[in-house]
């Protein structure tokens, strides 16, 4: 049976959220970025309107305003579009039982056998971008091929509202001509290194041995060269709940921070934020990681390996420590994040249990046993009262200053 | 120098001598036996952390020393196909073994290059059963620290107050102590002896009959003189933990019980780990009264087993590293133990009924 793969992916998603509950938005150039009374601006999403001022995602705000004065700008609220999200990817799971979400605003779907039950793929996926619409106010465009590169390649030809089809075939054709850095999987760095050894297109990749894309770029090599023939053998699998691979938080700071100590604070909300998500889930991890951004843009992660923990007191602690390691007072973030990764579930092999010790501080384990008690105490009441109705006191004056 | 003697006798001093002799040290000649013909021969070897040395009687024609090869050595002597052995040395170093109609001839080294054996003087001593030190390094040994971080705890700690000998190991997650009353005037003296020399005198001590053994300290080694055999070994500096605070003198759970029985449930419990980390528990935990659940559930299998016991105090749950248990039962000989347990994050003290001699104290695994 020839395999039918589709890719389905929200347009301007959280521009079109926002739109969807606030209809003066509409029509007009419209934009999501960083709170735009804080400093943080940057662009997360614009409408199609906005785009075609040249506004585009990641853009900063100022630079934004330039083009477009008149430009309608929205906070984010990343809480309503999970909730989008899991709208979408709930009426997509209505068209087919195999729906693999890539992201918060596209997912694959494995078509493949529908064909009697709802047409040849165009027409199922007009059915599908319709039903979006109705039901939902949101605009999507879809990608049908038989694997999922090409489905995602696809669907990246023609925005908005596009229903595109790339089939193995179309390859030499619609593929080649591509610059490699639009290929998907290939990015900008591997895009800059095939450059400076003369491969510009997808074509050029085509035409190359294997092997020497395997001595560049290890295993991924492989699949670049399998992709630049419209080759994919990854399967579409639905995700399940419990193959969340990490948990992170990061903010971008209302004003640049040199000071550890508020740096700090931050951090601490941060853990907190993670470690009730990580609770809420059920996953305990191994490793945290931590993300700063300084104010040269210049991004570092830093983690260590800890002992499985789901506890806010130990990740923060943890961060704290890379943090301590890794701040120099002359180079001021603008961006700290906070990740958790490397999960263990909970009563699985890996989790080790641990070995109390003669020379553990007098009060250690009581210690941690309280904290945990601590975090258990939060949770309900947050679960009851909601999210702000407890907080650490460390963090009681910070509203003000952020 | 020329000595003729029983290859049986020859072969077990070597092997008792190669304990402290290096393998593959910097200098060869530390990776030799130093072999001395007078009255008899004495056999030295010397680690530079541990030394020991052995007499053998021989016939001894002609005088004199040389150092062989250690590995050596013991290798050609373990072959030779007759009991009688003539070692003979020639003026080029070179040593001739002959047995029967074998004949060897190997390179030795100057005698004079050997290093120096610390000297302990005879001054102050404890004079004790071989059978008791034997005992009380067996019950304490396996307790010793290998974790080098922390020196003090690589050795066993031993005391004598006046009238008793205490020997004490811990390795941070438990603790051994044997104490012995012997009634008499006993120098007091206090010392850190390391694991891997009290490990081998253990191995050269009788545990049968009234045989004794003479204990020289000094300053900064200690000799053990067991009949023929001598061993001095380096002194561990520092100074040792406060081992008696360690010890609760709380009880929220105690249980009476035969050690043997919990012993081969541990046992049994192990077969369904697999691996020798600490990965996975023991769990004991109590449904009444009388029963202590002994219990573990790894990804090969599981093992839950029920015992008869006496309690007193609160039920338990608590997880241990199989291994702890398992190696302070097997050092315990009396039929009967309390085990005294302070919640699942406090220390468990097992010690026998009515011996308050033997005490062992093993930490939880947090879950």
């Amino acid at each position: 049976m020839k395999h039918v793969v589709f890719l389905v992916d929200m347009n301007a998603f959280f521009i079109s959220c926002e739109m969807t509950r606030n209809p003066t938005l509409k029509g007009k150039p419209a934009a999501v970025a960083g709170d735009p009374i804080k400093r943080t601006g940057i662009i997360l999403a614009a409408n199609y309107e906005a785009r075609a001022l040249g506004i585009k995602t990641t853009m900063l705000l100022n630079e934004a305003r330039k083009l477009c004065p008149e430009l309608l700008v929205v906070p984010p609220d990343h809480d309503f579009y999970e909730i989008k999200s899991a709208e979408v990817m709930a009426l997509l799971h209505e068209f087919t039982p195999i729906v693999e979400q890539n992201s918060i605003d596209e997912a694959w779907l494995d078509m493949t056998g529908t064909e009697g039950l709802l047409g040849q793929p165009v027409v199922a996926a007009q059915a599908i971008m319709a039903t979006i619409n109705q039901r939902l106010d949101l605009w999507c465009s879809i990608g049908i091929s038989d694997n999922k590169f090409l489905a995602k390649m696809a669907s990246e030809m023609k925005k908005p509202q596009g229903i595109t089809e790339l089939w193995p075939t179309d390859v030499p054709t619609k593929l080649w001509p591509l610059p490699v850095g639009a290929m998907y999987g290939v990015g900008r760095k591997s895009a800059e290194k095939m450059n400076r050894l003369g491969i510009m297109t997808a074509g050029d990749l085509a035409k190359l041995n294997p092997d020497y894309l395997i001595s560049l770029f290890g295993k991924g090599g492989d699949a670049i060269y399998q992709h630049a023939h419209g080759r994919d053998v990854l399967p579409v699998v639905s995700r399940l709940h419990d193959s969340v691979k990490s948990i992170g938080r990061a903010i971008t700071l209302a004003e640049n921070v040199s000071d550890i100590k508020k740096a700090k604070l931050v951090l601490m909300q941060l853990a907190d934020e993670v470690a009730r998500t990580a609770r809420k889930q059920g996953v305990i991890a191994k490793t945290v990681q931590i993300t700063l951004k300084y104010t040269d843009f210049v991004t570092v992660t830093r983690q260590s390996a800890v002992l499985a923990t789901q506890n806010t007191y130990d990740i923060y602690q943890v961060g704290c420590k890379l943090l301590d390691a890794n701040w120099s007072i002359d180079k001021p973030i603008r961006l700290i994040g906070i990740s958790l990764t490397n999960f263990a579930k909970p009563g699985s092999e890996q989790l080790q249990p641990q070995q109390l010790s003669l020379f553990d501080q007098p009060e250690q384990s009581k210690m941690v046993m309280r904290q945990k008690q601590v975090d258990l105490a939060m949770d309900s009441i947050r679960n009851r009262y909601g999210q702000d109705s407890v907080k650490r006191a460390s963090l009681l004056h910070k509203d003000t200053d952020n | 120098m020329k000595f003729i003697c029983s290859r049986d006798r020859l072969m077990e001093a070597i092997s008792i001598v190669q304990k402290s002799v290096g393998v593959r040290s910097p200098l060869p000649i530390l990776d030799g036996i130093l072999v001395e013909a007078d009255q008899g021969v004495k056999l030295t070897g010397y680690d530079m952390e541990t030394s020991i040395e052995c007499l053998v009687e021989a016939d001894v024609p002609i005088k004199g020393s040389i150092v062989i090869n250690a590995r050596m050595f013991g290798d050609i002597i373990r072959k030779l196909p007759d009991e009688i052995v003539s070692i003979e040395t020639s003026d080029n170093l070179s040593v001739q073994i002959e047995c029967g109609s074998t004949h060897f001839s190997i390179k030795g080294l100057r005698a004079d290059d050997f290093p120096k054996i610390p000297e302990v003087s005879d001054e102050q001593q404890l004079h004790i059963r071989q059978s008791l030190l034997k005992e009380m390094i067996r019950q304490t040994i396996f307790a010793v620290s290998t974790d080098e971080s922390r020196p003090v705890l690589n050795g066993c700690y031993l005391v004598s107050d006046g009238s008793a000998i205490e020997m004490v190991a811990i390795d941070g997650f438990r603790l051994a102590l044997r104490r012995n009353e012997i009634g008499q005037n006993l120098p007091e003296m206090k010392f850190i002896v390391p694991g891997k020399a009290l490990a081998e005198v253990g191995r050269i001590l009788t545990a049968n009959g009234e045989a004794m053994v003479d204990i020289y300290p000094s300053l900064n080694h200690i000799k053990f003189d067991i009949g023929s055999v001598k061993l001095i070994s380096r002194l561990i500096q520092g100074d040792y933990m406060n081992y008696r605070g360690i010890i609760p003198q709380t009880a929220e759970t105690t249980i009476t019980v035969d050690p043997k029985t919990v012993l081969s449930a541990i046992e049994r419990a192990v077969l369904v780990i697999t691996s020798d980390d600490r990965r996975f528990p023991v769990r004991l935990s109590m449904t009444d009264d009388e029963t202590l659940v002994v219990s573990a559930n790894t990804d090969v299998g599981s093992l839950r087993e029920e015992l008869s016991v006496a309690m007193n105090g609160s039920k338990i749950d608590i997880d241990f590293n199989p291994k702890y248990f398992l190696d302070a039962l097997k050092a315990i000989d009396e039929d009967e133990i309390s085990i005294i347990f302070n919640g699942s994050m406090g220390p468990c003290v097992l010690r026998p009924i009515g011996n308050q001699d033997f005490a062992y104290l093993v930490l939880p695994l947090r879950r």
